[in-house]
């Protein structure tokens, strides 16, 4: 036992190249961090090493993307479509934040370099979340992508609603872990093994089937949390409502994506339908069920809850749920999907649909960040009155983010879902029909407060005096990239959702 | 596997006992032995050095917490390094015995450990972590600043007067 303990000291299973983009953010979120303590007065230094340390990575992700699909570290880290199409969706929300809180920053005296190292971290736990082929590495970043973000939700110090907003976030956030966790071990103690290409194969002959089945339900509670679903949802206003505006942005468009990444790895490819085994089917069988149903309810809560909001922030957070539930009905599609080849497709779909509900929430946040002004004062519908030909650049941008937000043709939302709702229609199941029938019926209903914003801004008067934000240089970038974005994703998605599903997952791989 | 023996586990209800005992004899010599004198304070329930009746939305200094963070980093190099002190004796003789560079690489790769360690470290001393003064020091600078702005208003209606 000795020799093979000293062997794997010499010459361990290692690869650095294999994580390499996840390296260079950890490594620059610390030298952020440090460079802060010794340069407390800088203002831009940070934000913009933080930008070069984003960028690097996403080179070398893209450096990484035409390799064979592999896994690496004791099979730990995975190398393949799921991983690198999420793991681009995570940068580019970081970068956006980054140009995004500038003008938070300047704005309320935040500690600058300690925000952006923070955001640096919270980006590093995310991408280990989408890389992790094993238990421990998902649960690790998740922890170290939560912890970062708690902190950032109670950044505006002074200001009770963040504190709120922040201690609800952690004691509800740490309760959703416990959960996870709990389930991860009796999944351990199902299939003796943390590994998600193990337990695929050990699902079929567990030593003990129920223990397969809750920790199942514990994982999706723990998930469900994170992603945002109906029961567990209760959290999102008002959190999403007291953070800082660019951080409910970053909150709604990147830990949400993570959650999805590590919930299809764990689900979709860990729990697969094995066939002749009566416990895995018996298991796919549960949770695809309990997945619809709990997709039905968070698309129909969401917009519904969504109707009756008056602040533009706690809209766009029960917004946001919905569409946790519109990227569920692709997520059960890869779930359902007949072949290797319809999973694969089915993930990218919705990795491509976070990446659209990204770009098009990013922008929206950006616009209402910048109309927020101090202590996010001017949030309300209300302010929003009568806006539309006194700031027409901005107001036509967010009208045109609130239409891709709806999924009207043309733009990227419209792709996004069209392509989510697909694999699941083709699956041919009653219950998954219905399930797609629905989706659409609260595509309808959520044009009620989607158009609301647009009219509110274009035909009421308004009543109090109108300070028109002056447009910075980096919210300007925001606004050109996301505009871009989301034409470019509503027209040309087919190059992008064939670079996602280009590369097929490590698991069906192996199996050709 | 079959020859399970009571007898081996005696050392563990041993500690149990002792443990049991040491808490018993504490609580007991200090009821016999101690001197009571009681004080409102002394009968408040400890709480950091807080007030623990009343709103919870106080501001309190955070510097008791970042003690507490600052100690875990230095418990958990400890806790690293004591096993890596143990095995580091024999991957020496390994590395005599086999020529292979064993006790080299471990010895790099705990380096590589304690200067992911020390960046912490740098960075809480920067913060002003182990600045305990910091808070009166400010204070008194703003003592001093006040008092040089009196000064010079004096001056000034000195000034003023003589003129």
């Amino acid at each position: 036992m000795n020799t093979i303990l000293l062997q794997n000291l010499v010459t361990p299973n290692v690869s650095l190249q294999a994580v390499l983009p996840e390296m260079i953010v950890a490594f620059t979120g610390i030298i952020v961090m440090i460079y802060d303590s010794f340069m407390p007065k800088q203002r831009m230094v940070t934000g913009a090493l933080s930008l070069i340390g984003l960028a690097a990575s996403a080179f070398a992700l893209f450096s990484m993307w035409g390799e064979a699909p592999a896994s690496s570290w004791n099979g730990m880290i995975a190398n393949d479509g799921l991983r690198m199409s999420f793991t681009l969706v995570f940068l580019f929300v970081s970068a956006m934040t980054i140009l995004i809180s500038t003008v938070w920053t300047e704005r309320e005296n935040v500690p600058i370099g300690e925000y952006h190292a923070l955001l640096l971290f919270a980006t590093f736990g995310m991408m280990f979340m989408a890389a992790g082929n094993d238990m421990v590495i998902i649960f690790l970043g998740l922890e170290t992508l939560s912890i970062a973000t708690y902190v950032m939700a109670g950044l505006r110090k002074s200001d009770l609603k963040s504190n709120e907003s922040a201690m609800k976030y952690f004691i509800l956030g740490s309760f959703a872990s416990a959960f996870l966790l709990y389930g991860m071990a009796l999944i351990y103690g199902a299939t003796a093994s943390t590994n998600i290409t193990q337990i695929a194969s050990m699902v079929g002959k567990a030593n003990f089937p129920a223990l397969l089945l809750i920790g199942g339900a514990m994982l999706i509670i723990g998930f469900g949390f994170k992603v945002a679903t109906v029961p567990f949802h209760v959290w999102t206003p008002d959190v999403y409502e007291g953070a800082p505006t660019p951080v409910t942005g970053f909150m709604a468009a990147g830990p949400k994506a993570s959650a999805f990444a590590s919930f299809l790895r764990v689900f979709v490819i860990g729990f697969p339908l094995v066939s002749g085994a009566q416990a895995s089917a018996f298991l796919h069988e549960s949770w695809v069920t309990a997945l619809t149903v709990m997709a039905i309810l968070t698309m129909t809560v969401g917009n519904i809850s969504a109707i009756v909001q008056n602040n533009v922030k706690r809209m766009l957070a029960y917004s946001s749920i919905s569409h946790a539930g519109y990227a569920m009905v692709g997520f059960i599609g890869a779930g359902v999907a007949k072949t290797m080849q319809d999973r694969d497709e089915a993930i990218a779909a919705v990795a491509f649909y976070m990446l659209t509900y990204a770009v098009t929430n990013l922008g929206a946040f950006a616009i209402v960040t910048l109309i927020a002004q101090k202590n996010d004062r001017r949030t309300e519908f209300d302010d929003y009155n009568g806006i539309g030909f006194k700031s027409p650049v901005l107001a036509f941008s967010l009208s045109l983010f609130m239409l891709s937000l709806l999924g009207l043709p043309l733009t990227a939302g419209f792709m996004g879902k069209v392509l989510v709702f697909r694999p699941a229609l083709e699956a041919g199941s009653t219950l998954l029909t219905v399930m797609v029938v629905i989706a659409v019926v609260n595509t309808a209903i959520s044009a009620y407060y989607y158009l609301r914003l647009i009219v509110v801004m274009f035909f009421r008067e308004r009543t109090t005096s109108w300070l028109e934000p002056k447009v910075s240089g980096a919210l300007a970038a925001v606004l050109i990239i996301t505009i871009l974005g989301v034409f470019y994703f509503g027209i040309f998605s087919d190059n992008v959702i064939e670079k996602f599903s280009g590369k097929p997952s490590v698991q069906s791989a192996q199996i050709k | 596997m079959n020859d399970f023996n009571i007898i081996d586990y005696a050392p563990i209800g041993i500690m149990f006992i002792v443990a049991f005992g040491f808490a018993a004899s504490q609580i007991l010599v200090t009821q016999l032995v101690g001197p009571r004198k009681r004080t409102a304070t002394k009968l408040m329930p400890y709480e950091c050095g807080k007030d623990p009746v009343g709103s919870a939305r106080d501001r309190f200094s955070i510097k008791f917490y970042t003690v507490a963070v600052i100690f875990l980093l230095f418990d958990i190099e400890v806790l690293f390094m004591i096993p890596f002190a143990v095995a580091f004796k024999y991957l020496l003789d390994q590395e005599k015995l086999s020529g292979v560079a064993f006790g080299t690489i471990a010895f790099i790769e705990i380096l590589v450990f304690i200067s992911t360690l020390v960046v912490g470290y740098i960075y809480v001393w920067k913060k002003g972590t182990f600045d305990w003064g910091l808070q009166a020091r400010a204070e008194a600078r703003e003592e001093a600043k006040q008092a040089l702005k009196e000064r010079k208003q004096q001056a000034i209606r000195d000034f003023q007067r003589a003129a």
